[in-house]
């Protein structure tokens, strides 16, 4: 009893914002420590990108620094509100999921009707938006059909104006949090937010929601139904990242729900808990694009991992929720 | 509950009566589904008082119900992106024709039938074009379908029947979404929600939209009095620190109109209202805020009059010269004085009105 009256007094010294019902959410820590770093390296991971086109367009290196810098957005593409909203940066950089097939259909005009003044930077932020971001990148690095359409020069041109863009949107977005920084920490009466519990708010519904479209879509697509698994809804699958996006946006999304729980020692290790469990099963889980999903023992294995996910979404869901006071009702969570 | 449950049994052992009217069911004044604590679904017409004159059950979720002007017969919904509708014979409790959306298509869980009651209109998701369409059923064919109209935008939502007998409104939600990806809204950078006049031979008659700045406020639900004032509820899909006004309000000819609250309530509504009514008199419009736990109610001049705290608040409709609401706690809040009754069931979005 003693020690865990310690723990939460040293809990609370630290740089915190009281909010309803006397709870105390660190905001300064989850943006100084996780938002706004978490923004930089993105910045940074599409800048060494987009500098490694100049010199070539489907080489290894290439690649390798796409897949890296694609790593890095999955880590914060659970923050949909605010400057990732504003402007549609989100869509810019993440337009998936496609089941219409968008993307490949607009960078096949781009390809088969080439037009260099669209490549400009200007120009290309006014291109359909399927055409924009990383899925684009994906097609045109790794789809045997899309690399090899047109010629490789326009083919560089396209690949190289896609990953300006990119880093573009990223950099404006690095910017545009760290001006957004004070928004989350010194919420009142005229600000966009205008207490401490609409901060909470927001922020736990960005943890809640992203932990739920990687079960719904990073998870949900590529299963399919046991009759009908569909591994070619993986995300990325195509670059062989499915499984390492995951990771990321667990941990980013999961991260976050871990330090709103901060106040709750034994809520905070039972997360804790559950989120280490669930990075070791991916880790063990050596298939990479998901495609086991079209084999029976493969598909056990990528049902117990999403077991492992839901597992934390039930924490994050009701205890968390419950914890914080900011659990939906029957209708409230319907969104219809 | 026992006597409900009863009630229950002995309606499905009635077996199918066709042609019942109304009155033979007990004269329920709305349609709405609901959770049991079971943890299954059921239909439920409810009096003016918000007491259950009877209970069918429904296979799943529900969403809205269609109620047919004359004869005792709803048509139940099932949640976006339902394949399937029924059509329950009120009486008997009986299923008497099963709707599947064609090929191609989803429904959105809203639809309405023409003032004869004829034809049953359905709202409709052509999802590989992303195209939103309008079914049409022949209500004296055994609900055969007879085709589909555009509705004149994407991601149709509620359907209402004007005053006119003949011409239909559809909200048009503006929001793309495929079956293949669940309920994932995959258009919000260029949606463009619109409300929609259309005559049966699929004539689109007026349109509007909200303005540029405004167009991720989806226009999903609607409210239409007798004098053919509408009343529209919005969902905002953009940043909750720039909600813009969630009541729109329109009249055939006349430019669409928002009323702002004035109060940054919008903000405690987090931006969705769940549905909007007349209220009895004509002389208010009610809009629900599950979300915040609150309903707004407003002249119909679209000035702020008063608002009501209530938990997960979501159904509305028109009650004696007030408004009838039901929530996700299984209240049901009946008129001016807000006489409260308590049912052991999660009433689910909308109150239909019948008649």
């Amino acid at each position: 009893m003693m020690r865990r009256l310690l723990v939460l007094i040293l809990l609370v010294i630290g740089p915190v914002s009281a909010v309803a019902d006397g709870k105390s959410i660190p905001f300064q820590e989850i943006v100084e420590q996780d938002i706004l770093p978490g923004f930089a390296e993105l910045n940074q991971k599409t800048a060494i990108m987009a500098d490694e086109t100049e010199s070539s367009c489907n080489a290894a290196d290439l690649r390798r620094k796409y897949i890296e810098a694609f790593r890095a957005w999955a880590r914060v593409s659970h923050l949909r509100f605010g400057p990732s909203e504003q402007e549609n940066r989100a869509f810019a950089l993440a337009f998936w999921p496609d089941p219409r097939g968008k993307t490949p259909k607009a960078l096949r005009k781009l390809l088969l009707n080439p037009d260099p003044d669209a490549l400009t930077p200007e120009a290309y932020e006014q291109v359909s938006i399927a055409a924009r971001g990383f899925y684009a990148l994906d097609y045109l690095l790794f789809d045997p059909e899309i690399a090899t359409l047109g010629t490789p020069d326009q083919r560089c041109a396209l690949v190289r104006a896609v990953a300006r863009d990119i880093h573009a949107t990223a950099q404006d977005l690095d910017l545009a949090w760290h001006g957004y920084a004070p928004v989350l920490t010194a919420p009142g009466p005229d600000a966009p937010y205008r207490s401490g519990d609409e901060v909470l708010q927001v922020l736990y519904k960005s943890a809640s929601t992203g932990l739920q479209f990687t079960a719904d879509m990073r998870f949900g697509r590529p299963l399919g139904t046991f009759e009908k698994p569909r591994p070619k809804r993986a995300e990325a699958w195509r670059s062989g990242q499915s499984l390492a996006l995951i990771r990321q946006a667990v941990a980013g999304s999961g991260g976050l729900a871990l330090r709103l729980a901060a106040d709750d020692p034994v809520l905070a290790s039972r997360l804790d808990y559950a989120l280490t469990r669930f990075d070791q099963s991916a880790a063990e889980l050596g298939d990479p694009t998901l495609a086991g999903v079209s084999t029976p023992q493969g598909r056990i294995r990528v049902e117990a991992l999403l077991n492992d996910l839901n597992a934390i979404r039930r924490i994050v869901d009701q205890d968390l929720g419950a914890h914080l006071g900011v659990i939906a009702g029957f209708n409230a969570l319907d969104g219809d | 509950m026992t006597s409900r449950r009863h009630f229950l049994g002995g309606l499905l052992t009635t077996g199918l009566m066709p042609h019942v009217g109304w009155a033979e069911t007990g004269n329920p004044a709305y349609l709405s589904a609901a959770r049991l604590p079971s943890g299954r679904y059921a239909l439920f017409g409810l009096n003016g008082l918000g007491e259950v004159v009877f209970g069918i059950p429904l296979p799943g979720r529900g969403h809205a119900a269609a109620a047919h002007p004359t004869q005792a017969l709803a048509v139940a919904f099932a949640r976006r992106p339902g394949r399937f509708a029924m059509v329950i014979n009120c009486k008997s409790g009986q299923m008497v024709s099963r709707l599947e959306a064609p090929e191609g298509h989803h429904f959105y869980g809203h639809g309405a039938f023409s003032g004869d009651g004829a034809v049953l209109l359905t709202t409709e998701n052509h999802f590989n074009d992303a195209r939103g369409m309008i079914g049409m059923w022949d209500a004296k064919d055994n609900y055969r379908r007879i085709g589909a109209m555009p509705s004149g935008g994407v991601g149709p939502h509620e359907l209402r029947l004007m005053p006119d007998g003949e011409t239909f409104l559809v909200a048009n939600g503006g929001i793309e979404t495929h079956p293949d990806a669940g309920r994932a809204k995959l258009n919000l950078p260029d949606m463009r929600p619109n409300l929609s006049y259309l005559a049966l031979n699929g004539a689109l008659l007026e349109q509007h939209q909200p303005p540029v700045e405004w167009h991720r406020n989806s226009m999903r639900h609607l409210a239409v009095h007798a004098d053919g004032h509408v009343a529209v509820a919005c969902q905002w899909q953009g940043d909750l620190a720039e909600t813009p006004p969630l009541l729109a309000t329109h009249r055939r000819g006349q430019p669409l109109m928002f009323h702002e609250t004035g109060r940054g309530l919008e903000r405690e509504m987090q931006g969705y209202a769940g549905s909007v009514a007349f209220s009895g008199n004509g002389g208010e419009i009610a809009l629900t805020g599950p979300r915040g736990g609150v309903a707004l109610i407003f002249e119909t001049t679209g000035k702020l009059r008063r608002q009501l705290m209530e938990t997960d608040i979501c159904g509305v409709a028109a009650g004696g010269s007030d408004f009838v609401f039901t929530t996700g706690t299984g209240r049901i809040l009946v008129g001016a004085a807000q006489e409260r009754r308590v049912h052991d069931c999660q009433w689910d979005n909308h109150l239909v009105a019948i008649g």
